[in-house]
Protein backbone atom coordinates (compact mmCIF):
# COMPACT_ATOMS: atom_id res chain seq x y z
CA UNK A 1 0.00 0.00 0.00
CA UNK A 2 1.13 3.41 -0.88
CA UNK A 3 2.97 5.09 2.28
CA UNK A 4 0.66 8.03 2.44
CA UNK A 5 -2.27 5.28 2.66
CA UNK A 6 -0.66 3.55 5.28
CA UNK A 7 -0.03 6.52 7.37
CA UNK A 8 -3.91 7.92 6.79
CA UNK A 9 -5.15 3.94 7.69
CA UNK A 10 -2.35 4.14 11.02
CA UNK A 11 -3.93 7.06 12.40
CA UNK A 12 -7.30 6.09 11.68
CA UNK A 13 -7.31 2.85 12.81
CA UNK A 14 -5.77 4.49 16.34
CA UNK A 15 -8.44 6.34 16.71
CA UNK A 16 -10.64 3.75 16.23
CA UNK A 17 -9.16 1.72 18.73
CA UNK A 18 -8.29 3.84 21.58
CA UNK A 19 -12.46 4.76 20.53
CA UNK A 20 -13.65 1.08 20.80
CA UNK A 21 -11.40 0.26 24.52
CA UNK A 22 -12.91 3.41 25.99
CA UNK A 23 -15.94 4.00 24.29
CA UNK A 24 -16.16 7.52 25.91
CA UNK A 25 -17.02 9.19 22.40
CA UNK A 26 -19.37 7.49 20.56
CA UNK A 27 -21.31 6.71 24.55
CA UNK A 28 -21.46 10.67 24.70
CA UNK A 29 -22.67 11.13 21.39
CA UNK A 30 -25.62 8.20 21.65
CA UNK A 31 -26.57 8.91 24.94
CA UNK A 32 -27.42 12.80 23.98
CA UNK A 33 -29.24 11.15 20.16
CA UNK A 34 -31.22 9.31 22.34
CA UNK A 35 -32.59 11.62 24.88
CA UNK A 36 -32.77 14.93 22.63
CA UNK A 37 -34.79 12.58 20.50
CA UNK A 38 -37.14 11.50 23.70
CA UNK A 39 -37.17 15.29 25.20
CA UNK A 40 -38.56 16.66 21.06
CA UNK A 41 -41.18 14.24 21.58
CA UNK A 42 -42.54 15.52 24.56
CA UNK A 43 -41.50 18.54 23.29
CA UNK A 44 -43.53 19.10 20.25
CA UNK A 45 -47.18 19.25 19.75
CA UNK A 46 -47.82 16.89 17.15
CA UNK A 47 -52.14 17.85 16.20
CA UNK A 48 -50.57 21.15 15.84
CA UNK A 49 -47.55 20.34 13.25
CA UNK A 50 -47.23 17.46 11.01
CA UNK A 51 -44.37 15.03 12.76
CA UNK A 52 -42.76 14.72 8.94
CA UNK A 53 -42.21 18.33 8.63
CA UNK A 54 -40.28 19.06 11.82
CA UNK A 55 -38.42 15.64 12.46
CA UNK A 56 -35.72 16.52 9.85
CA UNK A 57 -34.42 19.20 10.85
CA UNK A 58 -34.27 18.10 14.70
CA UNK A 59 -32.39 15.04 13.08
CA UNK A 60 -29.47 17.41 11.81
CA UNK A 61 -29.68 19.44 14.97
CA UNK A 62 -29.37 16.70 16.94
CA UNK A 63 -26.12 15.68 14.91
CA UNK A 64 -24.91 19.01 15.35
CA UNK A 65 -25.33 19.45 18.86
CA UNK A 66 -24.13 15.44 19.13
CA UNK A 67 -21.64 15.80 17.01
CA UNK A 68 -19.63 18.36 18.76
CA UNK A 69 -19.76 16.15 21.67
CA UNK A 70 -17.28 13.52 19.93
CA UNK A 71 -15.19 15.71 17.67
CA UNK A 72 -14.61 18.71 20.16
CA UNK A 73 -12.72 15.61 22.02
CA UNK A 74 -10.50 14.26 18.97
CA UNK A 75 -7.05 16.35 20.11
CA UNK A 76 -7.90 15.08 23.97
CA UNK A 77 -6.74 11.56 22.62
CA UNK A 78 -3.77 13.29 21.66
CA UNK A 79 -3.41 15.44 24.55
CA UNK A 80 -2.61 12.95 26.89
CA UNK A 81 1.36 11.92 27.24
CA UNK A 82 2.25 14.93 24.67
CA UNK A 83 0.74 12.32 22.17
CA UNK A 84 0.49 14.90 19.30
CA UNK A 85 4.20 16.01 19.49
CA UNK A 86 4.83 12.72 18.89
CA UNK A 87 2.71 12.56 15.50
CA UNK A 88 3.82 16.02 14.28
CA UNK A 89 7.38 15.18 14.50
CA UNK A 90 6.76 11.89 12.69
CA UNK A 91 7.20 12.01 8.69
CA UNK A 92 3.10 11.77 8.52
CA UNK A 93 2.15 14.73 6.05
CA UNK A 94 -0.17 17.09 8.28
CA UNK A 95 -3.06 16.44 5.65
CA UNK A 96 -2.90 12.16 6.27
CA UNK A 97 -3.13 13.66 9.70
CA UNK A 98 -6.23 15.02 9.24
CA UNK A 99 -7.86 12.34 6.86
CA UNK A 100 -7.06 9.84 9.45
CA UNK A 101 -8.65 12.07 12.13
CA UNK A 102 -11.34 13.39 10.21
CA UNK A 103 -12.43 9.64 8.53
CA UNK A 104 -12.24 8.69 11.98
CA UNK A 105 -14.77 10.91 13.39
CA UNK A 106 -17.06 10.38 10.51
CA UNK A 107 -17.35 6.97 10.90
CA UNK A 108 -18.01 7.22 14.45
CA UNK A 109 -20.94 10.08 13.59
CA UNK A 110 -22.11 8.19 10.83
CA UNK A 111 -23.04 5.00 13.30
CA UNK A 112 -24.42 7.48 15.90
CA UNK A 113 -26.49 9.47 12.76
CA UNK A 114 -28.11 5.90 11.91
CA UNK A 115 -28.92 5.69 15.44
CA UNK A 116 -30.87 9.65 15.88
CA UNK A 117 -32.58 8.61 12.60
CA UNK A 118 -34.24 4.89 14.17
CA UNK A 119 -35.00 7.01 17.10
CA UNK A 120 -36.80 10.13 15.55
CA UNK A 121 -38.51 7.46 13.16
CA UNK A 122 -39.50 5.84 16.02
CA UNK A 123 -40.70 8.62 18.29
CA UNK A 124 -41.67 11.04 15.39
CA UNK A 125 -43.18 7.75 13.15
CA UNK A 126 -41.27 8.60 10.10
CA UNK A 127 -42.23 6.15 6.84
CA UNK A 128 -39.05 5.99 5.08
CA UNK A 129 -40.20 3.49 3.27
CA UNK A 130 -38.45 3.45 -0.56
CA UNK A 131 -36.25 6.70 0.50
CA UNK A 132 -34.55 4.89 2.80
CA UNK A 133 -31.08 3.96 1.70
CA UNK A 134 -30.94 7.78 0.19
CA UNK A 135 -32.04 9.18 3.65
CA UNK A 136 -28.84 7.43 5.11
CA UNK A 137 -26.61 8.62 2.29
CA UNK A 138 -27.75 11.86 2.72
CA UNK A 139 -26.89 12.02 6.62
CA UNK A 140 -23.50 10.05 5.06
CA UNK A 141 -22.47 13.39 3.13
CA UNK A 142 -23.42 15.67 5.26
CA UNK A 143 -21.75 14.15 8.78
CA UNK A 144 -18.47 13.61 6.31
CA UNK A 145 -18.85 17.57 5.83
CA UNK A 146 -19.62 18.49 9.84
CA UNK A 147 -16.43 16.12 11.26
CA UNK A 148 -14.51 17.36 8.03
CA UNK A 149 -15.23 21.24 9.52
CA UNK A 150 -15.12 20.08 13.13
CA UNK A 151 -11.91 18.29 12.97
CA UNK A 152 -10.37 21.41 12.10
CA UNK A 153 -11.75 23.73 14.52
CA UNK A 154 -11.38 21.16 17.18
CA UNK A 155 -7.56 21.41 16.53
CA UNK A 156 -7.78 25.25 16.57
CA UNK A 157 -9.91 25.05 19.83
CA UNK A 158 -7.24 22.50 21.62
CA UNK A 159 -4.96 25.04 21.30
CA UNK A 160 -6.72 27.85 23.51
CA UNK A 161 -7.40 27.86 26.82
CA UNK A 162 -11.25 27.76 25.88
CA UNK A 163 -10.98 24.41 24.08
CA UNK A 164 -14.23 22.64 24.15
CA UNK A 165 -16.20 25.66 24.77
CA UNK A 166 -14.79 27.56 21.85
CA UNK A 167 -15.65 25.18 19.16
CA UNK A 168 -19.36 25.30 18.74
CA UNK A 169 -19.06 29.68 17.78
CA UNK A 170 -16.22 28.85 15.15
CA UNK A 171 -18.34 25.90 14.14
CA UNK A 172 -21.82 26.71 14.22
CA UNK A 173 -21.84 29.69 11.31
CA UNK A 174 -20.06 27.46 8.72
CA UNK A 175 -23.25 24.61 9.29
CA UNK A 176 -25.49 26.63 7.95
CA UNK A 177 -25.01 25.72 4.38
CA UNK A 178 -24.81 21.94 5.78
CA UNK A 179 -27.95 22.70 7.48
CA UNK A 180 -29.72 24.14 4.73
CA UNK A 181 -29.26 21.53 1.95
CA UNK A 182 -29.21 18.34 4.31
CA UNK A 183 -32.87 19.55 5.46
CA UNK A 184 -33.74 20.86 2.17
CA UNK A 185 -32.71 17.60 0.63
CA UNK A 186 -33.94 15.06 3.30
CA UNK A 187 -37.49 16.41 4.14
CA UNK A 188 -38.60 15.66 0.63
CA UNK A 189 -37.51 12.51 1.28
CA UNK A 190 -39.45 11.48 4.72
CA UNK A 191 -42.29 12.58 3.05
CA UNK A 192 -42.09 9.99 0.37
CA UNK A 193 -40.72 12.58 -2.61
CA UNK A 194 -38.08 11.03 -5.25
CA UNK A 195 -34.80 11.19 -5.15
CA UNK A 196 -34.68 13.38 -8.43
CA UNK A 197 -36.33 16.20 -6.67
CA UNK A 198 -34.03 17.04 -4.64
CA UNK A 199 -30.92 16.48 -6.71
CA UNK A 200 -30.02 20.14 -6.64
CA UNK A 201 -29.48 19.97 -2.24
CA UNK A 202 -28.02 17.13 -2.35
CA UNK A 203 -25.22 18.17 -5.27
CA UNK A 204 -24.70 21.30 -3.11
CA UNK A 205 -24.57 18.96 0.26
CA UNK A 206 -21.90 17.20 -1.62
CA UNK A 207 -20.09 20.72 -2.53
CA UNK A 208 -19.77 21.70 0.73
CA UNK A 209 -18.56 18.64 2.23
CA UNK A 210 -15.49 18.37 -0.66
CA UNK A 211 -14.92 22.13 -0.05
CA UNK A 212 -14.75 21.35 4.01
CA UNK A 213 -12.31 18.11 3.42
CA UNK A 214 -9.93 19.88 1.03
CA UNK A 215 -9.90 23.12 3.11
CA UNK A 216 -9.54 21.11 6.24
CA UNK A 217 -6.39 18.91 5.02
CA UNK A 218 -5.13 22.11 3.42
CA UNK A 219 -5.32 24.28 6.38
CA UNK A 220 -4.80 21.84 9.42
CA UNK A 221 -0.89 22.26 9.31
CA UNK A 222 -1.62 25.90 9.82
CA UNK A 223 -3.40 25.15 12.78
CA UNK A 224 -1.15 22.39 14.18
CA UNK A 225 2.52 23.79 13.39
CA UNK A 226 3.89 26.08 16.61
CA UNK B 1 40.00 19.40 32.32
CA UNK B 2 39.93 20.67 35.93
CA UNK B 3 42.55 23.64 37.00
CA UNK B 4 44.75 23.38 39.77
CA UNK B 5 42.18 24.49 42.09
CA UNK B 6 40.03 21.30 41.08
CA UNK B 7 37.81 24.22 38.87
CA UNK B 8 36.60 24.01 35.30
CA UNK B 9 37.05 27.02 33.89
CA UNK B 10 36.42 28.84 30.03
CA UNK B 11 40.07 28.87 29.52
CA UNK B 12 40.50 25.01 30.58
CA UNK B 13 37.91 24.21 27.27
CA UNK B 14 38.43 23.94 23.99
CA UNK B 15 35.89 25.81 21.71
CA UNK B 16 33.54 24.26 20.28
CA UNK B 17 33.70 22.16 17.23
CA UNK B 18 37.66 22.53 17.18
CA UNK B 19 38.16 18.89 17.83
CA UNK B 20 35.06 18.14 15.94
CA UNK B 21 35.61 14.83 13.29
CA UNK B 22 33.94 12.93 10.73
CA UNK B 23 30.31 13.61 8.95
CA UNK B 24 28.17 16.99 9.92
CA UNK B 25 25.13 15.65 11.28
CA UNK B 26 23.49 18.50 12.90
CA UNK B 27 23.67 22.30 12.52
CA UNK B 28 21.54 25.39 13.83
CA UNK B 29 22.75 28.64 12.26
CA UNK B 30 21.38 31.38 14.12
CA UNK B 31 18.42 29.95 15.52
CA UNK B 32 16.18 32.42 17.63
CA UNK B 33 12.27 32.19 18.94
CA UNK B 34 10.64 33.98 20.89
CA UNK B 35 7.00 34.48 22.83
CA UNK B 36 6.39 38.03 22.14
CA UNK B 37 9.00 39.88 24.10
CA UNK B 38 10.39 37.09 25.52
CA UNK B 39 13.51 35.66 23.92
CA UNK B 40 13.21 31.74 24.95
CA UNK B 41 16.32 30.79 22.61
CA UNK B 42 18.74 34.05 20.92
CA UNK B 43 20.65 33.91 18.11
CA UNK B 44 21.97 30.19 18.78
CA UNK B 45 24.76 28.78 16.46
CA UNK B 46 25.64 24.64 16.81
CA UNK B 47 27.10 22.03 14.54
CA UNK B 48 27.59 18.39 15.65
CA UNK B 49 29.13 15.56 13.90
CA UNK B 50 28.81 11.68 13.68
CA UNK B 51 28.93 10.15 17.38
CA UNK B 52 28.94 13.38 19.36
CA UNK B 53 27.05 13.18 22.21
CA UNK B 54 25.72 16.80 23.94
CA UNK B 55 24.79 17.62 27.02
CA UNK B 56 22.64 20.94 27.85
CA UNK B 57 22.48 21.78 30.96
CA UNK B 58 20.95 25.38 32.56
CA UNK B 59 18.44 26.90 35.10
CA UNK B 60 14.87 26.37 34.63
CA UNK B 61 13.72 28.67 31.60
CA UNK B 62 16.92 28.70 30.12
CA UNK B 63 15.17 27.80 26.53
CA UNK B 64 16.75 23.85 26.78
CA UNK B 65 13.41 22.15 25.93
CA UNK B 66 12.33 25.31 23.46
CA UNK B 67 15.94 24.70 21.47
CA UNK B 68 15.17 21.24 21.51
CA UNK B 69 11.35 21.24 20.53
CA UNK B 70 13.48 23.44 17.21
CA UNK B 71 15.84 20.82 16.45
CA UNK B 72 13.05 18.42 16.06
CA UNK B 73 10.76 19.92 14.12
CA UNK B 74 7.98 19.95 16.52
CA UNK B 75 8.40 23.83 17.08
CA UNK B 76 9.44 26.74 13.97
CA UNK B 77 12.19 28.94 14.60
CA UNK B 78 10.99 32.62 14.53
CA UNK B 79 15.03 33.46 12.82
CA UNK B 80 17.56 30.73 11.64
CA UNK B 81 17.69 27.67 10.17
CA UNK B 82 18.28 23.69 11.05
CA UNK B 83 19.93 21.08 8.76
CA UNK B 84 20.33 17.72 9.58
CA UNK B 85 22.69 15.78 7.08
CA UNK B 86 22.67 18.64 5.16
CA UNK B 87 18.77 18.64 4.54
CA UNK B 88 17.37 22.25 5.77
CA UNK B 89 14.48 20.94 7.91
CA UNK B 90 11.64 22.41 6.08
CA UNK B 91 8.33 22.44 7.57
CA UNK B 92 6.30 21.72 4.07
CA UNK B 93 8.56 18.67 3.58
CA UNK B 94 8.81 15.51 5.72
CA UNK B 95 11.62 13.03 4.80
CA UNK B 96 14.06 14.65 6.68
CA UNK B 97 12.46 13.79 10.28
CA UNK B 98 13.23 9.81 9.81
CA UNK B 99 16.61 11.33 10.66
CA UNK B 100 15.26 12.68 13.83
CA UNK B 101 13.70 10.20 17.05
CA UNK B 102 12.93 12.18 20.19
CA UNK B 103 12.34 11.09 23.74
CA UNK B 104 11.00 13.75 26.09
CA UNK B 105 9.73 13.85 29.68
CA UNK B 106 6.12 13.15 27.97
CA UNK B 107 6.15 9.62 26.55
CA UNK B 108 4.46 10.24 23.33
CA UNK B 109 2.61 6.76 24.04
CA UNK B 110 -1.17 6.12 23.89
CA UNK B 111 -2.80 5.04 27.49
CA UNK B 112 -5.46 3.25 25.91
CA UNK B 113 -2.92 0.75 23.33
CA UNK B 114 -0.43 -1.70 24.27
CA UNK B 115 3.23 -1.29 24.42
CA UNK B 116 3.26 -3.30 20.91
CA UNK B 117 0.16 -1.26 19.42
CA UNK B 118 1.80 2.14 20.37
CA UNK B 119 5.33 1.06 18.22
CA UNK B 120 3.72 -0.60 15.48
CA UNK B 121 1.54 2.58 15.11
CA UNK B 122 4.23 4.74 15.38
CA UNK B 123 6.55 2.32 12.89
CA UNK B 124 3.55 2.88 10.30
CA UNK B 125 3.75 6.62 10.29
CA UNK B 126 7.53 6.20 10.53
CA UNK B 127 7.56 4.14 7.09
CA UNK B 128 9.28 1.47 9.36
CA UNK B 129 9.43 -2.17 6.73
CA UNK B 130 10.50 -4.79 8.90
CA UNK B 131 8.37 -3.77 11.86
CA UNK B 132 8.06 -7.24 13.38
CA UNK B 133 11.50 -7.92 14.05
CA UNK B 134 12.35 -4.03 14.82
CA UNK B 135 9.41 -3.61 17.60
CA UNK B 136 10.79 -7.14 18.95
CA UNK B 137 14.37 -6.38 19.29
CA UNK B 138 13.33 -2.64 19.92
CA UNK B 139 11.03 -3.95 23.31
CA UNK B 140 13.78 -6.73 24.10
CA UNK B 141 16.38 -4.52 24.68
CA UNK B 142 14.22 -1.89 27.13
CA UNK B 143 13.66 -5.16 28.67
CA UNK B 144 9.78 -4.93 27.92
CA UNK B 145 9.18 -7.14 25.91
CA UNK B 146 7.06 -9.35 28.04
CA UNK B 147 4.79 -6.69 28.88
CA UNK B 148 4.61 -6.17 24.80
CA UNK B 149 1.02 -7.10 25.30
CA UNK B 150 0.26 -4.38 28.55
CA UNK B 151 -1.55 -1.37 27.83
CA UNK B 152 0.37 1.24 28.65
CA UNK B 153 -2.06 2.99 31.17
CA UNK B 154 -0.37 -0.32 33.19
CA UNK B 155 2.63 0.38 33.49
CA UNK B 156 4.91 2.12 35.73
CA UNK B 157 6.80 5.54 35.31
CA UNK B 158 9.68 3.61 34.40
CA UNK B 159 8.44 1.38 32.31
CA UNK B 160 6.60 3.88 30.20
CA UNK B 161 10.33 5.82 29.82
CA UNK B 162 11.77 2.61 28.62
CA UNK B 163 8.79 1.93 26.60
CA UNK B 164 9.20 5.62 24.64
CA UNK B 165 12.90 4.93 24.54
CA UNK B 166 11.77 2.13 22.29
CA UNK B 167 9.81 4.10 20.22
CA UNK B 168 12.22 7.31 19.84
CA UNK B 169 14.37 4.70 18.33
CA UNK B 170 12.39 2.87 16.52
CA UNK B 171 12.73 3.69 12.81
CA UNK B 172 16.97 3.81 14.00
CA UNK B 173 17.48 8.12 13.46
CA UNK B 174 20.57 9.39 12.52
CA UNK B 175 20.07 12.44 15.87
CA UNK B 176 18.61 11.34 18.59
CA UNK B 177 17.13 14.32 21.16
CA UNK B 178 16.60 13.04 25.00
CA UNK B 179 14.33 16.12 27.26
CA UNK B 180 15.17 15.53 30.57
CA UNK B 181 14.58 11.48 30.01
CA UNK B 182 15.43 10.75 33.41
CA UNK B 183 12.56 12.70 35.07
CA UNK B 184 10.84 10.31 37.42
CA UNK B 185 12.40 7.23 37.03
CA UNK B 186 13.29 4.78 40.09
CA UNK B 187 17.34 4.01 40.34
CA UNK B 188 16.54 0.70 38.51
CA UNK B 189 14.89 2.37 35.61
CA UNK B 190 17.65 4.93 35.30
CA UNK B 191 20.21 2.33 34.78
CA UNK B 192 18.47 0.66 31.93
CA UNK B 193 18.14 3.77 30.18
CA UNK B 194 21.40 4.66 30.92
CA UNK B 195 22.79 1.90 29.47
CA UNK B 196 20.71 2.32 26.11
CA UNK B 197 22.10 5.79 25.92
CA UNK B 198 25.72 4.42 26.60
CA UNK B 199 24.51 1.95 23.54
CA UNK B 200 23.88 4.75 21.28
CA UNK B 201 27.36 6.30 21.68
CA UNK B 202 28.24 4.06 18.80
CA UNK B 203 29.99 6.86 16.74
CA UNK B 204 27.05 6.39 14.33
CA UNK B 205 24.42 8.46 16.02
CA UNK B 206 24.58 11.94 17.37
CA UNK B 207 22.54 12.51 20.43
CA UNK B 208 21.70 15.70 21.89
CA UNK B 209 20.44 15.26 25.74
CA UNK B 210 18.70 18.47 28.07
CA UNK B 211 19.06 17.28 31.29
CA UNK B 212 18.67 19.25 34.87
CA UNK B 213 20.49 16.03 36.57
CA UNK B 214 24.39 17.19 36.17
CA UNK B 215 25.62 13.64 37.28
CA UNK B 216 23.77 11.61 34.62
CA UNK B 217 24.23 14.40 32.11
CA UNK B 218 28.06 14.34 32.12
CA UNK B 219 28.32 10.67 32.48
CA UNK B 220 27.25 10.42 28.76
CA UNK B 221 28.50 13.63 27.23
CA UNK B 222 31.83 13.99 24.98
CA UNK B 223 30.45 17.86 24.98
CA UNK B 224 28.82 20.19 27.32
CA UNK B 225 27.09 23.36 27.24
CA UNK B 226 25.33 25.25 29.68
CA UNK B 227 22.04 27.10 28.40
CA UNK B 228 21.07 30.26 30.02
CA UNK B 229 18.79 32.62 28.83
CA UNK B 230 18.39 31.19 25.49
CA UNK B 231 22.30 31.13 25.15
CA UNK B 232 25.16 29.06 25.52
CA UNK B 233 26.61 30.76 28.22
CA UNK B 234 29.66 27.82 27.96
CA UNK B 235 30.72 25.09 25.70
CA UNK B 236 33.35 22.74 26.13
CA UNK B 237 33.90 19.20 27.38
CA UNK B 238 34.80 17.76 30.68
CA UNK B 239 37.74 15.89 29.76
CA UNK B 240 38.04 13.88 32.33
CA UNK B 241 36.87 16.66 35.59
CA UNK B 242 34.81 14.92 38.01
CA UNK B 243 30.70 16.08 38.37
CA UNK B 244 31.56 18.00 41.35
CA UNK B 245 33.84 20.23 39.68
CA UNK B 246 31.90 20.68 37.18
CA UNK B 247 29.10 21.47 39.27
CA UNK B 248 30.51 24.77 41.07
CA UNK B 249 31.55 25.96 37.62
CA UNK B 250 28.28 25.16 36.18
CA UNK B 251 27.17 27.80 39.25
CA UNK B 252 29.47 30.09 38.76
CA UNK B 253 28.32 30.04 34.94
CA UNK B 254 24.67 30.30 35.60
CA UNK B 255 25.36 33.11 38.30
CA UNK B 256 27.57 34.95 35.73
CA UNK B 257 30.70 34.90 36.93
CA UNK B 258 32.38 33.46 34.22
Amino acid sequence: MNHYLVQVWAILRKDLLLEIRSLERIGAMGAFAVLAGVLFNFSIDTTAVRPDDVATGLIWMTLIFGGLLGVGRTFQLEAQDGALQGILTSPAPKDAIFLGKTIANFVLLYVVSILVLGVFGLFFGLDLGQNLGWVVFVLGIGSLGFVAVGTLFAAVAAGTHLKETLLPVLVFPLMVPMVIYGVGAMMPLVNGRPITEVEGNVRMLGAFTLAAVAAGAVLFRYVVED
Amino acid sequence: MSSDSGRLNAQDIPELGSKRSGRLVLEAQGLHRNYGPVVAVGDLDLSMSEGEFLTIVGPNGAGKSTLLSMLSGAMRPTAGSVSVCGDKLDFGRYEWRHRIGMLSHQGFLYDRLTVEENLYFYGKLFGVTDLEDRVASRLQRVGLLERAQFEVRKLSHGMRQRASLARALLHDPDVVLLDEPYTGLDPAAAVVLRDVLDELKDGRRTVVMVTHNLREGLEMATRIAIQVSGRFAWEGALQGAGWEDFESHYHRVVEGRV
